[in-house]
């Protein structure tokens, strides 16, 4: 019977850091689910920190697969599977992870800061755009768009910072 | 193992400054937001009127601004939202959604405030009675 090689340390390592993550994730976009919300549709993005550590940590394929495993195992537990709210999560959670990676890929000197404040814009324009097509059909909508993107342009920013000293200490500690 | 540094004002300033490209790209987004905000406001003008929707469909107009309380049921997607106009402005009273952020959502009274309903698609716009809509600005 043919047997198939073990998988090598580092794989494994690499794995359990993503499943790691992906669990503090999932429990931070629960966790935001049940905290007041500043407005409708906006939320603090806690969960993205967790996507952007594994950017920079594990790699963008990596971090991809993790920003959209934990819209679909948080909508499992908040009980959002396959309502709009999950297909708006999900969209706009794809439109920021693309963002994402193309600004780390494609801009140079770009920061965890910058690439999480781009992030959190095209989330932000992305769940409009959503709700506007599919749901509501009223550009009346776009009147709350720029107070709400002054406020992603905060939240980007300030969890950017957070991803970056995180990723910091995590290197000192794994040295 | 290092150390690592405890959190003063000088580290925060180190972890919140970002790069010269962070910065312009704040910039720029700070900026872009500031010219189409303003221009949103310019076309804010006339007597607060409130616009019900339900998706592409007008259900009714009400002037905000009414003595007496009004209730009007709006059906939407799963079910009726039930939308108050009264003193203190324009809210949504009862929905038949899971999540109840419309509800939570509290009252609107200025002109360009909005209060929506995804799940049911009803949507409650606050605009000025010689307002154009966005689509009619644009053109």
């Amino acid at each position: 019977m043919h047997q198939s090689p073990r998988p090598s340390l580092a794989s494994l390592e690499k794995k359990a850091h993503w499943l790691g993550l992906l669990l503090l994730a999932s429990g931070l976009h629960i966790f935001e689910a049940t905290i007041p919300s500043f407005g409708p549709w906006f939320k603090l993005g806690l969960a993205n920190i967790i996507t952007i550590i594994a950017l920079a940590t594990i790699g963008a394929r990596a971090a991809a697969s993790l920003a959209i495993a934990r819209v679909v195992i948080g909508a499992f537990f908040i009980g959002t599977m396959f309502t709009p709210t999950f297909i708006i999560s999900l969209i706009a959670t794809i439109a920021a992870t693309t963002t994402m990676l193309l600004a780390w890929r494609f801009i140079p000197h770009i920061s965890l800061i910058g690439v999480s404040l781009l992030a959190a814009i095209a989330h932000m324009c992305s769940q409009f755009f959503v709700v506007e097509q599919f749901f509501i059909q009223q550009t009346a909508l776009y009147y709350l768009l720029p107070p709400l993107l002054v406020l992603s342009c905060a939240t980007g920013w300030l969890n950017g910072a957070l991803a970056t000293y995180i990723t910091a200490q995590l290197n000192i500690r794994s040295r | 193992m290092h150390k690592s540094e405890p959190l003063n004002r000088a580290s925060m300033w180190h972890w919140l400054k970002g790069t010269w490209v962070d910065r312009s790209l704040l910039l720029l987004a700070l900026i872009a937001i500031a010219i189409s905000w303003q221009w949103l406001q310019q076309n804010l003008s006339g007597t607060p009127m409130v616009h019900i929707y339900h998706g592409k469909n007008l259900l009714a107009t009400y002037p905000l601004n009414t003595d007496l309380p009004i209730h009007f049921q709006a059906q939407g997607d799963i079910g009726i939202s039930e939308i108050t106009i009264d003193q203190y402005g324009v809210r949504i009273s009862h929905s038949s959604c899971i999540t109840q952020r419309c509800v939570l959502s509290g009252h609107r009274h200025r002109i360009g405030d909005i209060l929506a309903c995804v799940p049911n698609r009803i949507l409650v716009s606050i605009q000025g009675s010689q307002q154009l809509p966005l689509d009619a600005v644009s053109e």
